[in-house]
């Protein structure tokens, strides 16, 4: 059970594909800046104006730098991801594990809802919510958490609740081991590989829904989404605009996401047999 | 020969029975219980969230813009309706009770009933996401089992890339793509809705008019939910492979097709009939998506509408149908799997 992730996924060439494509996203974004010379908001030149020397991926319909956009949309998404993947992790860590360790009508209390989180539409709930409350991205992040922690629950219990009974915590115990040191140096460290995946699955999630509502028009109207220059370029298929405007930002996203896809398969592969089972049957697609 | 029959119906009455009963004790409490918890909290949600809101709760109901439209009558109407100047309780009652009598509200942007705007778009969705997890499941069953059965081969390999590949696109994208190159770019099906508007078409006319809206939003739905089922038939067949019985087949001479499906394809069905359970919110969801990209006729059009025009009550209505859709089904997969996996059957 002791795997290192790291070391295991170096080798794969799926995770090395992933790596690549998010590394070259991540740059788009942090450098996003030096990359262009115009402000992401800014009316800066003709309308639908095809891409040149001026403007790389052209002008959209409101005049703005498809490219510059493009590059701000990284920004949103990658922040969205990393920011669900730790929130929506630990809370799953949290649940999950007390569930496991304190057992009794506790476990059963968290399971049910963890259960009944699982079987909702999360998608139309979180439509629901947003259209209500019209969310900053700081309150998107906080709802997507919200409805992502509870599949990864399930998974950190059942690995808690077989790691509880394993040899060496046993031993641990005949020794006279208090629970939280077997916690701290036995339940957690083991932890860790389930966890590195966790949070690649809810980042993936996370990066699909924020695009997914802000494609549906839900989202704060001052944040660059990718979901959203979709969401508006679907709208001139007639012009030839969308190839410049649409296809980009859609290949855009689907890298991201197929990076994070493939870096979180080659993690589920280099972990521990025993546990695919019950990935597999949790986290088929989306996790 | 009759006695013998008779018998035979006895026991399948048994059967029978102990079925229902087995469903009775194991189903409920698990299952059931958290789909109910489920319907609850959905119920609460569209109850408490427009209440929750500042000021007054008619206008968070029915949003800004539908006020203005509405009269001073209309306004009294509803807050009697809703019993809003009444206590929690009491509009907590209200609201159950409209909602027993099959009231989901009223949707100012299609003046209708929201409950009859639903059911005249929910066709369509089920139409589009029934067909698409039946063929999908279909075809990544074939897939999997043909995939795991030579592993390693070239076939093998490359069905795992591309449908890996092809599972990491968002569902949307993948509808827009399949949109661009077939109905902008090469112009061979239409570019959206279900059915050609005031063509007249009757009887098989008419299917082939609606099979031909169908074929893209189905490509792209089955496209989308294929790899997921292809992989985890896969890998269970794989894991199968290797058990004994197979073995045990092999060593008593059965045909390699027979080994193929009837020994370890028929035991992978298992795993793939729970995610397939797993799968059915994503897939609705999808659908809403697939839907909004063609402008299929369906729920995700009608929502996306309902956004636009914050039509809340539509949100709402759509959000409960949806729900509920999702958890009867699930449930209904509950029930197959029981038939299929005798250990949950007979276990404890």
């Amino acid at each position: 059970m002791h795997v290192d992730p790291i070391g295991e996924i170096s080798h794969d060439p799926l995770a090395r594909i992933g790596l690549l494509m998010l590394a070259i996203i991540t740059l788009m974004a942090i450098f996003a800046p030096l990359l262009s010379s115009y402000s992401p908001h800014d009316y800066t030149g003709e309308i639908f104006s095809p891409p040149g020397m001026d403007h790389l991926l052209g002008t959209d319909s409101m005049g703005q730098d498809i490219w510059v956009r493009l590059l701000y949309g990284a920004r949103t998404s990658l922040v969205v991801a990393g920011a669900v993947a730790l929130l929506s992790s630990s809370l799953s860590v949290l649940v999950g594990a007390t569930a496991a360790l304190a057992g009794g009508l506790y476990e059963r209390f968290c399971m049910r809802i963890v259960d009944a989180m699982i079987s909702l539409p999360t998608i139309i709930v979180m439509i629901l919510v947003a259209a209500y409350l019209r969310p900053s991205l700081p309150l998107l992040i906080l709802l997507i958490s919200a409805f992502t922690w509870p599949g990864g629950a399930r998974i950190v219990r059942s690995q808690v609740l077989s790691l509880k009974e394993r040899m060496h915590i046993n031993a641990a115990r005949t020794f006279g081991a208090g629970w939280r040191h077997i916690v701290s140096t036995h339940i957690i460290p083991d932890l860790s590989p389930i966890i590195s995946a966790l949070m690649m699955q809810d980042a993936r999630r996370a990066v699909f829904m924020e695009a997914g509502l802000a494609f549906l028009g839900v989202s704060d109207p001052m944040v660059i989404s990718w979901g959203k220059m979709m969401h508006q370029a679907l709208a001139f298929t007639y012009l030839d605009v969308w190839q410049w405007w649409l296809v980009p930002t859609g290949l855009a996203l689907s890298a991201t996401l197929i990076g994070i896809s493939f870096l979180s398969c080659s993690l589920e592969t280099a972990m521990n047999p025993r546990l695919k089972k019950d990935h597999a049957r949790d986290n088929v697609r989306y996790g | 020969m009759n006695s013998a029959k008779a018998e035979c119906g006895i026991l399948e009455q048994k059967r029978e029975h102990s079925f229902w009963k087995i469903l009775g004790k194991n189903l409920f409490p698990a299952s059931l219980q958290s789909y109910l918890i489920a319907l609850g909290a959905i119920f609460s949600l569209n109850f408490i969230l427009p209440r929750l809101m500042p000021g007054d709760p008619l206008h968070a109901i029915y949003g800004d813009e539908a006020l203005v439209a509405m009269t001073d009558e209309m306004e009294a109407h509803l807050i009697r309706q809703f019993s809003l100047d009444k206590s929690w309780w009491d509009q907590m009652l209200a609201y159950i009770m409209g909602l027993l009598q099959g009231d989901l509200g009223f949707s100012y942007y299609y003046r209708e009933q929201v409950s009859q705007v639903i059911m005249g778009a929910l066709p369509w969705t089920l139409l589009l996401a029934g067909l698409a997890l039946v063929i999908a499941t279909a075809i990544g069953i074939i897939l999997g089992i043909e995939s795991g059965f030579c592993r390693g081969s070239s076939l093998d390999r490359g069905l795992v890339a591309s449908l890996m590949f092809l599972g990491g696109f968002p569902d949307f994208f993948i509808g827009i793509l399949l949109l661009l190159i077939f109905a902008v770019s090469l112009d061979v099906l239409p570019l959206s809705g279900a059915a050609s508007p005031y063509a007249g078409y009757e009887g098989l006319a008419y299917i082939f008019d609606v099979l031909k809206h169908l074929a893209l939003p189905l490509a792209s739905m089955v496209l989308v939910q294929l790899g997921g089922i292809f992989l985890l038939t896969r890998n269970t067949m794989v894991t199968l492979l290797g058990e004994s019985f197979i073995l045990t087949a092999r060593a008593k001479g059965c045909p390699e097709s027979c080994i193929k499906y009837s020994h370890a394809g028929r035991n992978s069905l298992l795993p793939v009939t729970t995610a397939t359970g797993m799968h059915i919110p994503h897939l609705i969801t999808g659908a809403l998506f697939i839907e909004i990209v063609f402008s299929y006729p369906g729920i995700g059009s009608l929502l996306n509408t309902a956004i636009a025009a914050r039509d809340y009550p539509l949100i709402q209505g759509i959000l409960l149908i949806v729900t509920v859709t999702v958890l009867s089904a699930n449930f209904l997969v509950d029930l197959l799997y029981m038939r299929l996996d005798p250990r949950v059957r007979y276990a404890r």
